[in-house]
């Protein structure tokens, strides 16, 4: 065979080695307390996001109230993923891939401010939340990395 | 010739737009972030820029997840405020200058960035709460605005380089437009924040203000910084500063600061302003 395949033309522009797309992706699950809203959540939270979506219209609002169950079997959801939405357990939905500017509609639907809707994800009551703010927010110390974390736990025992 | 004469960086937390709207621009709790853009209103009164390009993230109000494009430029006469689920902000429409815009997106195509076009869209909160920080309560606002939007939210984001890249793209495509016209870009979004999960609430003062360090002078240390270091650093919303990227890419290779502004918190968000022009 003499065909090496097309010719590929001269590079234009800056270049630089490609990243490497498993060590790219592994970091983003390093971090404590987060999970970053990648492909692979996009995916598997479609519906999810997408009937969040659905609330920006005050008729769907209006019907989702009157039967939550109801309007969430019009959805192709996981009995789980309907489970955490009546819940409004949003950690579990981040889990199920929700990203939290798609859940804000349910955080809207509900009345619930952002801030508030937010401190439901922490370990803290929403006046402790907003005091936390107040007072400088919180540190990235000792929150920066998984492995870090365990690493230093580890050299400590 | 048009020519980009400066740059503004803000963030865009809906809590302002709010602020705005209600009247509390100058109460306890808003008062000392809307101190910080006094300088940026006076100064904008006597720039009087033609068009502003103004680079954003839709927060789930245009778009949903069906479509999600990198890079989207608005080429429209005019976009109308989106209802983000409480009513449209009661603010201007905002005017297009879709003959500046259309020029830009095929200037950047075959500048090899190959961009989304838009003709119709609602604009949302990352879009017109910067328009109010530095305009105000308009009855209309002053200048036309060229809407460019950018995935920040599914990853991977552009990378910084890119951005920073497309910011100089921008503007040897402002450059070439012939008509004489005063432009400016604003690059909006972030400061550190984290809106999600056990971590939510973080806040990064000291990261921030380096970033904003990082804006003024020659320096283009900015643009390498990777995502993982906003995501560590800056929580998992402080990805929105690689928007800031696109403006100050666009001012050349050197810039002089005219104004700052830091302030902590807004709701979950530090707020960060920041004004430049380019310099020789």
């Amino acid at each position: 065979m003499t065909d090496s395949g097309p010719t590929i033309g001269p590079m234009t522009g800056a270049t630089k080695p490609s990243a490497n797309i498993h060590e790219y992706l592994a970091e983003l699950e390093d971090i404590p307390g987060t999970r970053v809203y990648t492909a692979a959540r996009a995916r598997r939270g479609y519906h999810i996001n997408q009937f969040a979506m659905s609330l920006m219209k005050a008729e769907n609002r209006d019907r989702f109230r009157a039967d939550q169950a109801a309007y969430l079997n019009e959805w192709p959801l996981s009995d789980e993923a309907k489970g955490a939405l009546l819940a409004r357990d949003y950690n579990h939905l981040l889990d199920l891939g929700g990203n939290v500017y798609f859940l804000s509609k349910l955080f809207s639907c509900d009345g619930l401010s952002f801030a508030e809707a937010v401190s439901t994800m922490t370990d803290m009551t929403f006046p402790e939340y907003r005091d936390m703010m107040l007072n400088g927010g919180r540190s990235p110390e000792g929150q920066r990395s998984i492995r870090a974390n365990l690493a230093a736990s580890e050299k400590g025992n | 010739m048009a020519r980009i004469t400066a740059g503004v960086g803000s963030s865009h937390v809906p809590l302002l737009g709010v602020a705005v709207d209600q009247g509390k621009t100058r109460d306890d709790y808003f008062g000392p972030i809307f101190a910080g853009y006094d300088w940026t209103r006076e100064w904008e009164q006597a720039e009087k820029p033609d068009v502003i390009v103004l680079v954003y993230n839709d927060h789930a109000s245009a778009f949903d997840m069906k479509i999600v494009p990198t890079f989207a430029i608005g080429c429209g006469e005019r976009y109308k405020p989106a209802d983000e689920g409480w009513g449209p902000r009661q603010v201007p429409d905002v005017e297009g200058h879709a003959d500046l815009a259309w020029h830009i997106a095929q200037s950047l195509i075959l500048d090899d960035f190959d961009m989304t076009i838009i003709n119709e869209m609602d604009v949302d909160h990352g879009l017109t709460v910067p328009l109010s920080m530095m305009f105000g309560t308009p009855d209309a606002w002053p200048a036309k605005i060229v809407p460019l939007a950018v995935n920040v939210v599914t990853y991977p984001v552009p990378s910084g380089n890119r951005c920073w890249a497309l910011g100089e793209a921008i503007a040897r495509a402002v450059a070439s437009f012939p008509e004489d016209l005063n432009v400016q870009i604003w690059g909006t979004g972030g400061m550190s924040h984290q809106l999600q999960g056990p971590r939510a609430g973080l806040l990064n003062a000291e990261w921030d203000n380096r970033f904003l360090d990082m804006l003024i002078g020659e320096t283009d240390a900015a643009r390498w910084i990777p995502h993982i270091e906003y995501l560590r650093e800056t929580g998992s919303e402080g990805i929105e500063m690689v928007m800031w990227l696109i403006m100050r890419g666009a001012l050349g290779a050197k810039t002089r600061l005219l104004h700052r502004h830091y302030h902590i918190p807004c709701s979950n968000t530090a707020i960060g302003h920041i004004v430049l022009e380019p310099a020789e």
